[in-house]
């Protein structure tokens, strides 16, 4: 019933891990059942190993918290030699999320993934917590696509490409990960953010700034689902604040072929599997299916400029 | 490791703004220091957990206890809570104090007492005495220290001298080393605010003592996954990382392992 095509991928239910918040899957394999979700996505991996940010890398903020965390991982030998095994027993669609500073150390990431037997690649393409804060690729579409085009050369499995945020157009980003042949795409990262301190004169983090995820960015992030969603053609991963059955239904209408759980399963370890559990009953009251709601969002007004317009449209919106 | 509901037994005011939060079982078993994330099952004000060391358990996980004191949202929203409300609970999680140690000095600030009752009940169930050393502002600040009659050997020093030794409880440490009722190749185990417990460090350096320091920090999550309670460590536990998460590998250290960047 909830069963989902992914690209060639076909998963249980469209609930995964968001990658960075759920590490291997392993860490939580004692909270639930973890072969009852879609996927699970690793925490980035690179080439080598990568010690991360100076702390404190967290904090929490409205609705949301913000980390700095700068992809410390053990690199890909490590990864391939003691978490993947894990990763891959625990019964479910395994997904690697690699990350690189240049469009070398993808290709090789991509080619021994690929060759280990992964079900999928994530393309990290966004992380805000390195490179000084710039974010190489996923601000230009051009690199945007030159990076997942070199990726796709070598790789054996489908691969989708995660997005920024924080830019001008995601849009036309997420055109470039598809004409460089992605075979989905995963939207959003976090937003980038700051906390201060004022009277220590200081921000709050370590860096300085960090990546906002949390309920807060849900407005954003279904904003940006529902925009790739209408130029694509390939498949939308969404990603952003969701906590709830609601929030997974809430995507999958604004066109999202699957979701990722992130932040809010730092408070609760089995809340993927406890989505999963509600998704039956809540379409089921609605007297809907999965794909009477995927995609199906009615047209919203394209511009509303007094408030009873806004309304109607919310109305229309809600069907 | 769990997740898991569990109604609220009773709030215990234990002075001083601080209480007993306890709640109905199966708790399951806990070795001192380790500890739990715990949020309101309704109305939970913020959006993460939060960590607390277990403070006390029944022999056979009927229900279990977290000394709190309310300061933040959470916290707060913890003492709030009405008998019957649930509580969510995640652990319990984390390296306990050295479970091998003998005859361990525990020096306590604060909440900081929170690891050290159900280490006196452990120990005294095996007829092992627990040496306490329990500082605070005055003797408001002691909350707790009543439940470790009977189990402990306490010795107690305030700021204000309203009860016990008068003076801060490194000087306590220091009168005890001048006794002989601590002994230099002994080990501290220490909980309370960084001030105090790096003074505690400090004084352990100075006269032979091997110190293990129970460190609070931010975390998001408590099972190891989201990377952000990290602190900067040395030696040979760690293999060359130059951060340790405090949710696995701590959070308790030995003094040695830790690096303070000044």
């Amino acid at each position: 019933m909830l069963t989902t095509s992914l690209a060639s991928l076909r998963l249980r239910n469209p609930v995964m891990s968001a990658s960075g918040t759920f590490g291997s899957g392993w860490e939580g394999r004692t909270f639930a059942d973890l072969s009852r979700v879609g996927a699970l996505v690793s925490k980035t991996v690179t080439l080598r190993p990568r010690h991360g940010n100076p702390p404190p890398r967290i904090f929490e903020t409205p609705a949301g918290m913000l980390n700095s965390i700068g992809l410390e991982n053990k690199g890909v030998d490590w990864f391939l030699a003691d978490t993947l095994p894990k990763m891959k027993s625990l019964g479910t669609t395994v997904i690697v999320n690699i990350g690189g500073e240049a469009i070398d150390e993808f290709v090789v990431l991509a080619e021994r993934f690929s060759r280990a037997g992964v079900d999928a690649l994530e393309v990290n393409l966004s992380c805000p917590n390195v490179q000084e804060g710039r974010l190489l690729f996923s601000t230009e579409p051009r690199l945007t696509e030159q990076a997942v085009a070199a990726v796709k050369r070598v790789a054996t499995v489908p691969v989708f490409a995660k997005l920024s945020p924080n830019v001008t157009d995601i849009t036309a980003i997420a055109r470039a990960a598809e004409q460089g042949g992605a075979d989905g795409i995963t939207a959003i990262n976090t937003l980038i953010g700051m906390a201060i301190d004022w009277r220590r004169r200081r921000p709050v983090l370590g860096r300085g700034i960090g990546g906002l995820s949390g309920p807060a960015i849900k407005p954003v992030a279904l904003r940006m689902v529902w925009e790739i969603a209408r130029v694509v053609k390939i498949p939308v991963l969404g990603v952003g604040g969701i906590r709830s059955a609601e929030d997974v239904l809430e995507f999958l209408c604004a066109g999202a072929t699957a979701v990722q759980v992130g932040t809010a399963g730092f408070a609760d370890p089995a809340l993927m599997v406890r989505i999963v559990d509600e998704l039956p009953s809540l379409l089921a009251a609605a007297n809907v299916t999965l794909a009477d709601v995927r995609g199906a969002l009615h047209a919203a007004p394209a511009a509303a400029p007094a408030e009873g317009c806004a309304r109607a449209g919310h109305e229309r919106v809600r069907g | 490791m769990q997740t898991s509901l569990h109604p609220l037994r009773r709030l215990r005011d234990l002075g001083g703004g601080s209480l007993a939060v306890e709640v109905d079982g199966p708790i399951p078993a806990t070795l001192p220091g380790q500890f739990f994330m715990l949020r309101t099952g309704e109305r939970w004000p913020v959006l993460l957990p939060r960590p607390f060391s277990l403070y006390d358990r029944a022999d056979d996980g009927s229900w279990g206890s977290f000394l709190i004191k309310a300061i933040g949202p959470g916290t707060r929203a913890l003492a709030d809570t009405q008998p019957g409300e649930k509580i969510w609970l995640t652990g319990p999680l984390g390296r306990p104090f050295p479970p091998e140690e003998r005859d361990p000095i525990c020096v306590a600030g604060g909440v900081g007492l929170a690891p050290f009752l159900l280490l006196a009940r452990q120990r005294h169930r095996q007829r092992q005495r627990t040496r306490l050393l329990f500082g605070g502002r005055s003797r408001a600040a002691l909350a707790g220290i009543d439940d470790f009659a009977g189990i402990a050997e306490v010795h107690a020093s305030t700021d204000d001298g309203s009860h016990g030794f008068r003076g801060m409880v490194t000087a306590l440490l220091l009168d005890l080393l001048g006794k002989g009722t601590v002994r230099a190749g002994e080990s501290v185990f220490c909980c309370g605010p960084d001030p105090m417990m790096v003074a505690v460090a400090k004084v352990c350096e100075q006269h032979g003592l091997r110190c293990f320091l129970s460190l609070e920090t931010y975390m998001a999550c408590g099972y190891g996954v989201c990377n952000g309670c990290t602190v900067k460590v040395q030696g040979p536990r760690f293999h060359g990382w130059p951060y340790s998460k405090t949710c696995t590998e701590g959070p308790v250290y030995e003094a040695c392992e830790l690096v303070h960047d000044h």
